[in-house]
């Protein structure tokens, strides 16, 4: 497939995302709610850009549009600018205080004095992924609730979750750094829940929590879990090969 | 005997007047020389004057029965031979009363297909479908059709999905048959969420056989052994009167393993919805059938390819799987000859609001709106003037007077900022404030949103801000402005339909009533009377007659005055209500408010 973008020739293979094939030929498209991991959200819509097709131009989101013939594609004309600051300015007035916010004053700010009463405080701009590791942990201990103004992210009847395993996966991904994570003398607290932290064999340094040692135990029964941390995985690695060579004269 | 015992005339008690019949005519004397037969029908349409029963063969039209009229029926009716005089309906225009239903301005003008049956049949009685050609297309496309033709048919039809995108139905069954896969599914999509809406309500309750016959019939064009029905569950009557139709065809053989002998095998079975709006849209109704979240998903690939359950299916609306064995049967050709350039057939609409006749109605499309509220809608009560129709649900736009000779069909309806949807029509009086329709609609989308994608939920939730200030008193010249930018983001960037059309309200409202945008904002006054906060109502001096009825009728005790001089409204006890205004004789009690007063 040739694809058009900003002017600049690209290939791409048929059905492949066109956010894909901007970011491998070094074309910048803004996204929030984007992850390599979790691909597929599209609930930003930052990532919007006009495809001209057959002499028409249409909006799309180029996180999820896939490549289905010859196509050209403007990622920054007036329109799409113009767009992306509404919407930028309609993320600072309902989650001004999300981390995301940074990098997007960065880029588009100042933004004019905001019109609506800005939810002070708010981190989250709701943007899905934290709920889309969740689920594909296999853990689905958070889930999005209501619909319209009123949704938000919460465990079932906004309760410390039974499921959660404490991994931390949900905080991880959040690009507004909205989930409260803390971990205080062996002990993490997350989602009103409080998990016993394991410390690493090597270093003693805390790498993961009980309830994350026993599902990885019960997804795969056979399989050992090591309580090593990256740092001391490594070591033991080169270690291996050291003491597997010591004496072949290599 | 047809009595009507559709939603409308259920409430209205016809479910009394139809045991009141069958015991009538139990107990008749041997002066009824007939053999009468009682049938309980769906909707007819004329809501307005329900309950409704009809007399066949003479097609004697009764309006508004009660219970107590049936003894008078019976005895003048059926047993003398003449019409009662008094439950026929009166032509407004005339003031005569019309025997047959057909005579009136309200039926005249209507054409019924995908209604055809609706009115005429017992819907719980398959026998009755069948009389009346029923189950006749299937067979025919069974028996001397390939799959490929009957395809060709709808297609040459040029009929069009009657759910709101008006996508060519031809077109997305062509996709569906050809798209790789063993499995495939037919759904409709009976969700119908938009308030004051009820087409494909009526035509579930009062003719499930014709959606069942032309799902078979689709099942059979593109290759698909099993379908769904998506009812919301609010539709109890709806549910009820599908899942017994689809026991008899199934009992019939005109649903299950090879149909009427053929090698055509079909199933279905029905999906309760939760009742949200969201779930009309397609993407998110497939996605709540597998049971998730009723959340939208983006559709640049095609659910005729990857639809529900990744396999490639048909979504069409109850209103277009009715029209399927009529084109089947009657053909192409005959269906194409109806209609406008590119929109074929006819359209079902609930008309109401505003409106004399409220009910549902089929049309011609290309036929004006002008005709449709005045002619078969019978124009608006009260002597009020006419001020806009909203056409196409929530996310409709508002077409004012002045455009009445446009015509209804999916390009005129969009050129106009509004669009067909599934066929909801709102008429409006002068009573109606524009702005505060616009913010109406918008607290709805703003609700009923998944709130899945920023520009949707973020964008309706702070045009509804504006909104409410302006409808507060609070608005900003530049609120104008601000509005028609988020407009634009929810256009361009929303992820589904729900999100794209929302600003249909907004924008129309500001593109035909601006000046009364800018009333509420500079002048702070509503000329309707209906933002509390902009209203301020005031008695005339010159034409109060002192009679002392608004008093009398005033809920605040706000109204104080002598009989014979002018009366006088206290504004720190006045609720605003309107009430003195509606019930004074003279017209003297006035809208002020803002900076008129």
């Amino acid at each position: 497939m040739r694809v058009i973008i900003d002017g600049r020739e690209c290939l791409a293979r048929r059905g492949e995302y066109l956010l894909d094939v901007a970011k491998r030929n070094g074309i910048f498209i803004p996204t929030l709610c984007h992850s390599d991991a979790l691909p597929g959200q599209s609930s930003c819509r930052m990532c919007i850009v006009e495809v001209v097709e057959g002499g028409r131009s249409k909006t799309v989101a180029s996180c999820v549009y896939p490549v289905l013939g010859d196509i050209e594609v403007k990622t920054n004309s007036d329109k799409i600018r113009r767009i992306r600051r509404t919407l930028v300015k309609l993320i600072h007035a309902s989650s001004p205080a999300g981390k995301h916010m940074e990098d997007l004053l960065e880029r588009y700010g100042p933004l004019p004095e905001n019109r609506f009463e800005v939810a002070e405080g708010e981190k989250c701009m709701l943007c899905g992924l934290c709920v889309s590791a969740c689920e594909a942990l296999g853990t689905g201990a958070i889930s999005t609730i209501n619909r319209g103004t009123a949704k938000e992210v919460a465990p079932p009847f906004k309760e410390p979750p039974e499921a959660c395993i404490g991994c931390g996966a949900c905080a991880h991904v959040c690009p507004g750094d909205a989930i409260e994570m803390k971990e205080q003398g062996g002990i993490r607290t997350i989602w009103d829940r409080n998990f016993e932290m394991l410390e690493c064999t090597g270093c003693g340094e805390y790498i993961m929590t009980r309830q994350q040692q026993e599902y990885i135990k019960a997804k795969d029964p056979e399989g050992t879990v090591e309580l090593l941390c990256e740092k001391c995985k490594r070591k033991k690695t080169v270690d291996g090969f050291r003491d597997a060579f010591k004496n072949t004269g290599f | 005997m047809l009595v009507c015992c559709g939603t409308g005339c259920l409430a209205n008690g016809s479910h009394g007047v139809y045991r009141e019949f069958e015991k009538m005519l139990k107990y008749a004397d041997h002066s009824v020389k007939v053999k009468a037969v009682t049938k309980a029908t769906g909707c007819n349409g004329l809501c307005e004057m329900g309950p409704i029963v009809k007399i066949l063969p003479d097609d004697i039209f009764y309006c508004r029965v009660k219970a107590s009229d049936v003894e008078d029926i019976v005895r003048e009716t059926l047993a003398g031979g003449r019409p009662v005089e008094r439950l026929l309906y009166t032509d407004p225009a005339t003031g005569k009363r019309v025997k047959s239903h057909r005579e009136t301005d309200f039926y005249k003008n209507q054409q019924k297909i995908a209604l055809r049956n609706i009115g005429e049949i017992d819907p719980a009685n398959i026998d009755d479908y069948i009389q009346r050609g029923g189950y006749r297309a299937l067979a025919k496309a069974l028996d001397k059709m390939s799959a490929g033709e009957v395809i060709d048919e709808i297609e040459k039809s040029g009929i069009r999905g009657r759910g709101g995108a008006g996508f060519p139905t031809g077109r997305k069954w062509r996709h569906c048959a050809g798209a790789n896969g063993a499995t495939k599914y037919i759904v409709c999509n009976g969700d119908e969420g938009d308030p004051g809406a009820f087409m494909d309500r009526s035509i579930m309750e009062g003719d499930p056989h014709s959606i069942i016959e032309g799902m078979a019939i689709g099942a059979y064009a593109v290759g698909a052994r099993k379908g769904y029905i998506y009812i919301r569950d609010e539709y109890s009557l709806a549910l009820k009167s599908m899942s017994r139709a689809i026991e008899q065809a199934k009992e019939r053989g005109y649903l299950g393993d090879s149909i009427m002998g053929s090698s055509h095998s079909f199933d279905m079975d029905i999906v309760r919805g939760g009742g949200a709006f969201v779930c009309g849209e397609s993407s998110a109704l497939i996605a709540s059938i597998e049971g998730r979240i009723g959340e939208p998903r983006a559709k640049y690939i095609h659910a005729t390819q990857r639809g529900l359950w990744d396999k490639p299916t048909v979504l069409n609306n109850v209103e277009t799987w009715a029209n399927v064995p009529v084109i089947i049967d009657r053909g192409s050709g005959w269906f194409n000859s109806i209609g406008t350039g590119k929109s074929k057939g006819t359209k079902v609409f609930s008309l109401v609001g505003k409106v004399q006749n409220t009910g549902l109605i089929e049309v011609p499309m290309g036929i004006s709106l002008g005709k449709i509220i005045f002619d078969i809608g019978g124009g608006i009560p009260g002597g009020k003037a006419f001020k806009a129709v909203q056409t196409g649900g929530p996310s409709g736009g508002c077409i004012p007077g002045s455009m009445m000779d446009l015509e209804v069909d999916f390009e005129s309806l969009g050129s106009a900022g509004s669009m067909m949807g599934s066929g909801g029509m709102i008429v409006m009086d002068e009573d109606t404030c524009m702005v505060e329709v616009a913010r109406y609609y918008t607290k709805f989308l703003a609700e009923e949103s998944c709130g899945k994608c920023l520009p949707c939920r973020e964008g309706l939730r702070r045009m509804l801000d504006i909104l409410n200030d302006i409808c507060e008193g609070r608005g900003h010249k530049e609120d104008m402005d601000t509005l028609l930018e988020i407009c634009e983001a929810l256009r361009e960037a929303s992820l589904c339909a729900l999100g794209k059309t929302a600003p249909n309200p907004v924008e129309t409202t500001l593109r035909y009533f601006r000046e009364e945008y800018l009333e509420h904002i500079q002048d702070k006054r509503c000329r309707a009377g209906v933002c509390p906060d902009l209203t301020e109502y005031y008695i005339d001096e010159s034409l109060c007659r002192g009679c002392g009825l608004c008093a009398k009728n005033c809920p605040a005790g706000a109204i104080t005055g002598q009989p014979g001089s002018a009366y006088i409204i206290n504004h720190d006890l006045c609720t605003k209500c309107g009430r003195c205004r509606r019930v004074c004789k003279f017209g003297a009690v006035g809208i002020g408010g803002g900076a008129v007063v």
